[in-house]
């Protein structure tokens, strides 16, 4: 996974989200489908939802001063992971 | 079409028409007492017509249509043509209504407060309603659960119950032959008879109470209860509703609200009357 590409949240992609025990709803109002997603995502979309660019090393930064990631390389690794899976959705743009 | 009336059940209103004077004239005598809706506009029409001109007369083949219909619903035959005429309504509904969050489940009413059943075929959720029915709560529906978008109530959809093989005996020697219609034999899925829901259940088909308690049963198996995750209900409700995507946000808004408010359990028994002790027992306990 390429940690360089970036990404953004934009407004037209707004979620409507609701906790359920363990796990997120998220409703996508451009394409009316509903996605349902654990820690991480809830986690990663927060901090994009100031709809800045980041990248994933950026993310892991932000992401850091709330939570121990442990070994850096794999975190990213899975936080690219996450964001590209997310692109694909829709939930997130490449920027 | 040569035979039609136009039947009120709960919020929704059916012109149904048929090629042949039978299914009409079953219909007529088991909804007797639904409300007389002659001449009025329908929501849905339904027809059931020939598969082909020769098969009006010719070993009758019924094709079941309407304003949505499936191209690729199996013929029935025409001695099966009540049931026709049921699949037909459920269809239209499934399919067109739009007005709430159709839930595939069975719904009773009790203290003002609604018990919702939802499982597959075979679950057991028709003949635990048709039965609670029977034993001091409001039948409101076997079939279809409908949940108001904006007040989260639910409101009843109470058509006949239709009962499948061992469940037709349980419930006809309770309630009575005159409350039952005729033995539909060796259908697609098995026996079916179809159980006139009780006076009061139609005279209130127009009143919704909120949902208090939702049971996922399951007959044939030994006596359970278990809790159920709220991501697995969720799962389940929205497997469960024919128009959870076509409604959009309004039904995640609803959905989501009914799945935290509304405390749910799994249910496994092997008589219907181990069934209704579970409820009573869990309906006490809800709060």
């Amino acid at each position: 996974m390429d940690n360089s590409l970036s990404y953004r949240r934009d407004p037209a992609d707004a979620l409507l989200s609701c906790a359920l025990e363990d796990l997120t709803l998220l409703y996508h109002r451009r394409s009316g489908q509903t996605h349902m997603v654990i820690s991480p995502v809830p986690e990663l979309l927060d901090r994009m939802a100031d709809g800045a660019t980041v990248t994933a090393q950026a993310l892991h930064d932000r992401l850091a001063q709330d939570f121990d990631l442990g070994p850096a390389d794999e975190a990213l690794a899975e936080i690219a992971t996450h964001l590209y899976a997310l692109a694909a959705l829709g939930l997130v743009r490449p920027a | 079409m040569n035979h039609a009336l136009t039947l009120r059940i709960g919020p929704a209103t059916f012109r149904i028409g048929a090629a042949w004077p039978q299914p009409i004239a079953q219909l007529q005598r088991l909804y007797a007492a639904y409300p007389d809706v002659t001449g009025q506009v329908a929501d849905f029409t339904v027809r059931l017509q020939p598969t082909s001109m020769v098969r009006r007369w010719v070993r009758p083949s019924i094709f079941i249509t309407g304003d949505h219909g499936l191209a690729d619903a199996a013929p029935m035959s025409l001695s099966h043509g009540l049931l026709a005429a049921e699949m037909g309504m459920n269809l239209q509904m499934a399919l067109g209504w739009r007005r709430h969050l159709l839930l595939h489940a069975s719904s009773v009413e009790k203290d003002g407060c609604v018990l919702v059943m939802t499982g597959e075929s075979g679950s057991g959720k028709s003949t635990l309603a048709a039965l609670l029915g029977e034993r001091g709560w409001r039948f409101m529906g076997d079939e279809f659960a409908l949940l108001d978008l904006d007040s989260g109530a639910i409101l009843p959809f109470p058509r006949l119950v239709s009962l499948k093989n061992r469940a037709i005996d349980v419930v006809a020697d309770t309630v009575g032959q005159a409350h039952m219609g005729p033995l539909l034999a060796a259908t697609a899925k098995g026996d079916i008879r179809h159980m006139v829901p009780r006076a009061d259940a139609v005279a209130r088909m127009g009143e919704g109470a909120m949902p208090a308690l939702l049971l996922f049963p399951r007959f044939g198996h030994a006596p359970d209860i278990r809790p159920v995750g709220q991501g697995e209900i969720f799962m389940r409700l929205t497997q469960a509703s024919t128009n959870y995507v076509a409604l959009g946000e309004p039904a995640f808004v609803a959905l989501t609200r009914f799945v935290r408010d509304v405390p749910a359990r799994a249910i496994d028994f092997p008589t219907g009357e181990d069934a209704i002790a579970m409820v009573e027992r869990l309906w006490e306990e809800r709060a």
